[in-house]
């Protein structure tokens, strides 16, 4: 049984000179036969995980396993040889070739593998009927609707058989009837020895999932009382790519307030000082925060729920949060 | 090879396009293909009269570089001498000179070839007879002139009693042939001078102040006023293949670009960039095969109805098809490095 495992999984890239990692240290082990559901909001790393996953990106750290090969030490060579044959990926955009029949769009990894034009054309021409596209084989993807072009997809990314399939939001751009489609199609293709992991934000099909990976933990932030943290000179409060749930308000002392680039070292973006607030767009949008802060003299903030914060601001509406306005120390 | 289909298919998909480049690079291909045939066409028409003429090799005065456009004067009694050296057959007296015709409309150069009526040296008389007086002469057929006519060449009046096929010299100058005594009255004022003494046989000494040119010599004593022209037009060929190198790599660089989700999709598929890269190259030379093809076409159409000769042989035809070829494919280096830069991942993005 070919089981895939994912060891302390780390992708960097630079994004405008920023250091942006949208996964931080995953493990995961999936069992062969599984539908996994990766799960979060847009940019928390889904589709970067799938694209380390089919062998198209490599992480900056760790190891990615799947069966006896590690994906992650694969050369150029056998990277394309371990996409052709052991990965199926189903794009967002379904992304078919636009000059290409429907068959003749299941037919390209055959083409790449190798197969002769018969027997891929009997194949494809096989997929088609069990997606039930029989009558639209010679369509181009122009004349075929968006369901359509989705079993096109998911025929082409199991022509070749593949143990692993990648399907990126696969109901996104769908309307129901076609999403009920996509989802009859995930469940029978994770049958087997075969892994089908799907990355979404589409909470409906959660349940049809054997396991869901969330990549952003769950946000929980209960109301409590306003915390008081003290911070001598250097002491952080917290680091960029972190989950908070409280809101900062300087009562004494100054922060610093600093981005890690891309390149290293760091980037002072402001020094807080009593009166100002910060750290409100990661509880507010349930993202990682995307700055580090560390005291710059002894100093004294106040940390505070979005709920706490609101009231203790005067406002409900997050507009008033993110435009910084004035704020009592008193 | 089967990803191959692939290139084919967006041929077709961008047909409009592709033809559009196709006509665009075959009409310079065309053009290219004229400009060769004319350049080529100088030495043709050279070779043709020299041929014509029958004779084996010229002597010369050792100071001239040629028998016609570059010779100089000599006494015609030379020819007896010459004519009783060990090793020669015959020797006979040629006279060449450049005219002007006073034609209907307006005047034109004639090229004036003084040899003897019968034996080597007159040309086959396609109608008429060969001239056998000062006062007669046989034209080109390129005159367009009747045998009966008279023509004013230089000071003379002279009656056309043959004509002789296609024959030019210069890019399309008319050829008047006549006697001896007849050319240099026309153009030595009947001195006894000739240009040359054609011979047959291969003399073992030659007189001393001459030397001996054999039909090479000939031909490109010929062409050498054309050199500056044949050079510029050798310019303006090569400006039209980079004009057409250019189209067909633009051609390719734009479908690369738009095909760029293909691509990243294809290798995220698992498709090597080595068949991405020959399904390019494929389209760049299907695109070139085609417009020389078309050019080829174009230039057999047009070639004749140029007022001077255009030779298209089969050998440049090939030519123009390799070349084409060989400038398509590294017209389309652009779009091919495009390619091998794409990176699969795209492949993930959005619309």
């Amino acid at each position: 049984m070919d089981d895939l495992r994912i060891k302390d999984l780390v992708v960097e890239y630079s994004d405008g000179g920023d250091a942006i990692r949208p996964i931080d240290g995953l493990d995961l082990k999936i069992t062969a036969g599984s539908l996994v559901i990766v799960l979060g909001p847009s940019g928390c790393g889904k589709t970067t995980l799938l694209s380390c996953l089919g062998g198209i990106l490599s992480p900056t750290s760790g190891c990615i396993e799947f069966g006896d090969v590690e994906v992650t030490a694969l050369d150029r060579r056998e990277l394309i040889a371990y996409r052709r044959h052991t990965v199926g990926i189903v794009f967002q955009m379904f992304n078919l070739v636009p000059s290409l029949t429907a068959l003749e769009n299941v037919m390209v990894p055959m083409w790449a593998a190798g197969w002769s034009q018969r027997v891929a054309r009997e194949r494809a021409h096989e997929l088609l009927t069990r997606v039930g596209l029989q009558d639209r084989m010679t369509h181009r993807p122009g004349d075929l609707s968006g369901g359509q072009q989705q079993r096109v997809a998911f025929a082409r990314a199991i022509a070749l058989d593949p143990r692993l399939i990648l399907a990126d939001e696969p109901t996104a751009h769908l309307d129901f009837v076609q999403v009920e489609d996509v989802l009859r199609l995930l469940r029978e293709l994770a049958t087997g020895e075969r892994i089908v992991v799907v990355a979404t934000h589409d909470t409906r099909i959660l349940a049809l999932a054997d396991r869901v990976v969330a990549l952003v933990p769950p946000f929980t932030s209960t109301d409590r009382e306003p915390e008081t943290v003290r911070l001598t000179p250097g002491s952080v409060l917290f680091e960029q790519g972190s989950i908070g749930d409280l809101i900062y308000v300087v009562s004494e002392g100054e922060l610093e307030i600093v981005r890690e680039p891309a390149g290293g070292g760091e980037e002072l973006l402001k020094v807080a000082t009593p009166g100002d607030y910060f750290g409100e767009i990661g509880p507010l949008f349930r993202m990682p925060r995307s700055a580090t802060v560390r005291a710059r003299t002894d100093a004294t903030v106040v940390g505070y729920t979005v709920e706490a914060f609101r009231e203790r601001l005067g406002t409900s509406t997050e507009r008033h949060l993110i435009e910084h306005h004035e704020i009592d120390t008193e | 090879m089967r990803m191959l289909i692939t290139a084919l298919r967006d041929l077709q998909w961008r047909r409009r396009r592709f033809i559009t480049a196709a006509i665009g690079t075959g009409m310079v291909f065309a053009l290219t293909f004229i400009i060769t045939g004319l350049t080529h066409g100088f030495r043709v028409e050279a070779q043709h009269v020299v041929d014509s003429l029958g004779i084996d090799t010229y002597i010369i005065e050792a100071g001239a570089v040629g028998p016609f456009m570059g010779s100089s004067r000599f006494p015609e009694a030379e020819t007896g001498v010459v004519a009783r050296l060990p090793g020669v057959e015959s020797a006979i007296p040629v006279v060449y000179g450049n005219t002007i015709l006073q034609d209907r409309r307006s005047p034109q150069n004639v090229n004036v070839y003084g040899v003897p009526e019968r034996g080597s040296g007159m040309p086959p008389i396609a109608a008429g007879r060969a001239p056998s007086s000062p006062g007669e002469v046989a034209m080109s057929s390129t005159l367009g002139r009747s045998i009966g006519d008279e023509v004013e060449i230089g000071a003379s009046m002279l009656r056309i009693v043959g004509l002789v096929g296609k024959s030019t010299t210069l890019a399309g100058q008319a050829n008047a042939f006549l006697t001896v005594a007849g050319a240099q009255r026309l153009m030595f004022s009947g001195q006894p001078v000739i240009s040359a003494i054609g011979l047959h046989g291969t003399p073992r000494q030659i007189p001393n102040g001459y030397r001996i040119v054999d039909r090479h010599a000939a031909v490109d004593d010929m062409v050498r006023p054309l050199q500056g022209a044949r050079l510029a037009m050798s310019y303006m060929a090569i400006l039209l293949w980079a004009v057409a190198g250019l189209i067909v790599g633009s051609l390719i660089y734009l479908s690369a670009l738009e095909r760029t989700r293909d691509f990243a999709v294809f290798k995220a598929l698992g498709v090597t960039t080595k068949s991405v890269l020959a399904g390019l190259a494929l389209q760049a030379v299907l695109v070139a095969l085609v417009a020389s093809v078309l050019g080829g076409l174009l230039a057999m159409v047009l070639g004749p109805l140029f007022p001077m000769l255009v030779v298209v042989t089969t050998s440049a035809f090939l030519s123009l098809v390799v070349t084409a070829v060989v400038i398509g494919l590294l017209a389309s280096l652009a779009g091919l490095r495009h390619a091998v830069a794409v990176d699969p991942a795209l492949a993930f993005g959005g619309p």
